[in-house]
């Protein structure tokens, strides 16, 4: 049975996933801007609250889908929207938020500690600070965040029932850390196994050294909404592999999806082989348009030393979280606290045995 | 009588009454009116699921899904007069009296009057439904003296406007029903009747229960008020598959939440007890002091259900019932 039903508007229309068979025993949630539903639930919270008021200030610092997803849902709704981003930035997505009359502030130089990121931060704190009244949506720390995913959550549980394993990409924790909250209301059995990079401090690495080539997903602070205890296993991919499996989802699936979406895949497919007779969802978070000119370019993946002619079968099991570039690595996190799993395991190392 | 006879809500209903199709050609004499009319009216084992829900307008709405329950009915039966006084007997039942003469006003028999009798076995203060039961059996045997029927829009109404609460008992057990039980709406018809499930239920309170109308509705956090968007959409999943386990899931889900808001004692030994006796879940009564273990239907659960109902006496629970949703009554269960 179908239904047609006419959208208030594109957020309202596009902002849950289309649900799809990836394998007999794994589903996948395509979103085509997953960032749609924590940027839709925040400003309306904030509204209800009275702590944004009609045609108020909204400022955010973010380079990513959440910058575009912010600025569809403030378009819609009236509220002038202020970002802070830095030079990484890639152009046609600073030309489509300005397009959407977002402002677009780029900070030029690194702070003198913390690098861009703190530097973004004091000017987005001074720019709240100068504009009283001004709403910042903090998707790292705003509750409201993991909370938006409860009709994602919805939706898959009257499409499939119950899942046994719930995989995705882990960058602000909303998607991940929000849908399992509720799916293990329904059921505190479920597996949940979260996609990392490497050079994120997510799950234990350091971000010392070079920048990651895998954006999207990892971080290099810690955000409040990471709940390390809904991890049962944590994964962590790298840039080629993550590249290579965002190609093969596009080629065997038709699915023409991010590089995060990518990550997420090449896990989720492992899971779904070792574990023939349990269902597994995959979140497969943005559509691969802004990727056009990177993952989807050979030449562009030579240049960068990232292209990979065969994509790897197994990831390597690490006894503990550690730094290290390569390879696709997993862990078992076994629902522990960050401080459980590296402090315990350091405490470990103390005690003579 | 089977179990979706016992809950044909209809005036004059019997077995099978909706499915005999009379030939287009046929027009049907108008039933005479009649002077008496009887009605009787299942109550409900509590909730599968009570929370908040979202509207069609994007309002957030208090609403529920009962549990049909063969083993509790109420009996009115109504004998009109022209004139005079309506009365009822017990006369302490003013719910159904006040139903009774909105019906009357329903039915354009304004100043009319008669005696209403209610009899029947619902527990009070369990929350299994006495008020509604009372209710709409007082609305339908008035329907029922005239031999017509009131659309069930018009029903609603006067339930809620007699009882200031009600609940979805007058769409029957055949379809699975979230209803607005304060504003007497439905908010969603889950198109099915909830997926067969047998249910050892008992009273955590034995003497006392709770008064349902005089609790003030839940004021549910954030996270909990979005939780009930995935407990629909597994529910909506359940009925449209008609599937046990995920309905045990369900109710588990609902009686978690609310107990962080209305907690019933001994709770935490409950859902473990359940847990090792392999129930599929454990419903509330959201509003009372009933619980149910849920079960697969029917005899593959009776050594499940025995090794409950001895967990049960260990934690004090001496007083048991056990039915199941798509059978009779068994007679045995009655408490």
């Amino acid at each position: 049975m179908s239904t047609a039903v006419i959208h208030a508007n594109i957020v309202d229309a596009i902002a849950l996933p289309r649900i799809v068979w990836l394998r007999p025993n794994l589903i996948g949630l395509a979103f085509t801007l997953m960032k749609l539903l924590p940027a839709r639930h925040i400003v309306r919270k904030a509204g209800e609250s009275g702590e944004l008021r009609p045609g108020g200030l909204i400022a955010e610092t973010t380079s990513g889908t959440f910058g575009l997803a912010l600025a569809m849902v403030a378009r819609l709704q009236g509220h002038p929207l202020f970002l802070v981003s830095d030079p990484a930035i890639d152009a046609p997505l600073k030309r489509r938020l300005e397009d959407l009359g977002a402002t677009v502030h780029i900070v030029d130089k690194a702070g003198a500690s913390g690098g861009y990121q703190q530097a973004r931060l004091e000017v987005l704190e001074r720019v709240l600070r100068e504009n009283p009244g001004s709403f910042c949506p903090r998707q790292y720390t705003n509750p409201h965040n993991p909370e938006s995913y409860a009709p994602c959550a919805e939706q898959l549980s009257h499409a499939a029932g119950a899942v046994d394993c719930l995989i995705g990409s882990v960058g602000s924790g909303g998607s991940v850390c929000g849908i399992s909250s509720y799916l293990r209301l329904l059921g505190p059995e479920l597996e949940v196994v979260g996609v990392d990079t490497h050079r994120s401090v997510l799950f234990g690495q350091s971000d010392a050294g070079s920048g990651r080539l895998l954006r999207g997903l990892g971080n290099s602070l810690m955000p409040a909404n990471v709940d390390h205890t809904a991890f049962d296993q944590v994964h962590w991919v790298g840039a080629a592999e993550a590249f290579r499996a965002t190609r093969e989802l596009h080629r065997g699936h038709s699915l023409f999806m991010g590089p995060t979406s990518g990550a997420a895949y090449l896990v989720a497919d492992w899971w779904a082989r070792r574990n023939p007779d349990r269902l597994g969802a995959v979140i497969l978070p943005d559509e691969g348009y802004r990727y056009l000119d990177t993952v989807y370019d050979d030449a562009w993946l030579e240049a960068q030393g990232a292209r990979l002619d065969v994509l790897p079968r197994e990831p390597v099991e690490w006894d503990h979280p550690h730094d290290g570039t390569d390879p696709w690595a997993f862990y078992q996190w076994g629902r522990r606290t960050h401080a459980g799993v590296m402090g315990g395991a350091a405490r470990l190392q103390g005690v003579p045995s | 009588m089977s179990q979706s006879a016992a809950h044909n809500l209809e005036p004059r209903g019997g077995p099978g009454r909706r499915t005999v199709e009379l030939p287009a050609s046929l027009p049907l004499a108008p039933a005479p009116p009649r002077h008496a009319g009887s009605a009787v009216v299942h109550a409900h084992h509590g909730e599968i699921v009570q929370g908040v829900f979202y509207s069609a307008d994007g309002t957030l709405e208090h609403g529920l899904v009962t549990l049909p329950c063969p083993l509790f009915s109420a009996r009115a039966r109504f004998h009109a007069r022209p004139t005079g006084p309506l009365a009822v007997e017990p006369s302490d039942r003013g719910r159904a009296l006040k139903a009774a003469r909105m019906t009357l006003d329903a039915l354009g028999r304004t100043g009319w009057g008669g005696s209403l009798r209610m009899e029947g076995n619902v527990p009070l203060r369990w929350g299994c439904g006495s008020s509604t039961t009372d209710v709409l059996a007082a609305i339908f045997a008035v329907c029922d003296a005239f031999g017509t029927q009131l659309p069930r829009e018009w029903i609603a109404r006067i339930s809620v406007a007699a009882e200031s609460a009600s609940d979805s008992l007058m769409y029957g057990p055949e379809r699975a029903i979230l209803f607005a039980q304060r504003l007497g709406t439905v908010l969603m018809d889950l198109g099915a009747p909830l997926p067969p499930v047998r249910v050892l239920g008992f009273n955590t309170e034995a003497d006392r229960g709770v008064e349902t109308l005089a609790l003030p509705p839940c004021q549910y956090s954030p996270w909990e008020a979005e939780a009930f968007r995935p407990i629909l959409g597994l529910l909506r999943h359940a009925v449209e598959r008609q599937n046990p386990v995920l309905l045990g899931r369900v109710a588990t889900a609902s009686t978690l939440i609310m107990q962080r808001h209305r907690p019933k004692r001994g709770m935490a030994d409950l859902l473990r007890l359940a847990s090792e006796c392999g129930a599929l879940g454990v419903q509330v009564a959201h509003s009372g002091t009933v619980v149910g273990f849920l079960f697969h239907p029917g005899a593959r659960s009776e050594a499940d259900v025995g090794r409950a109902r001895a967990g049960l006496h260990r934690l004090g629970m001496d007083r048991t019932w056990d039915f199941s949703t798509d059978s009779a009554p068994h007679p045995a269960g009655l408490p």
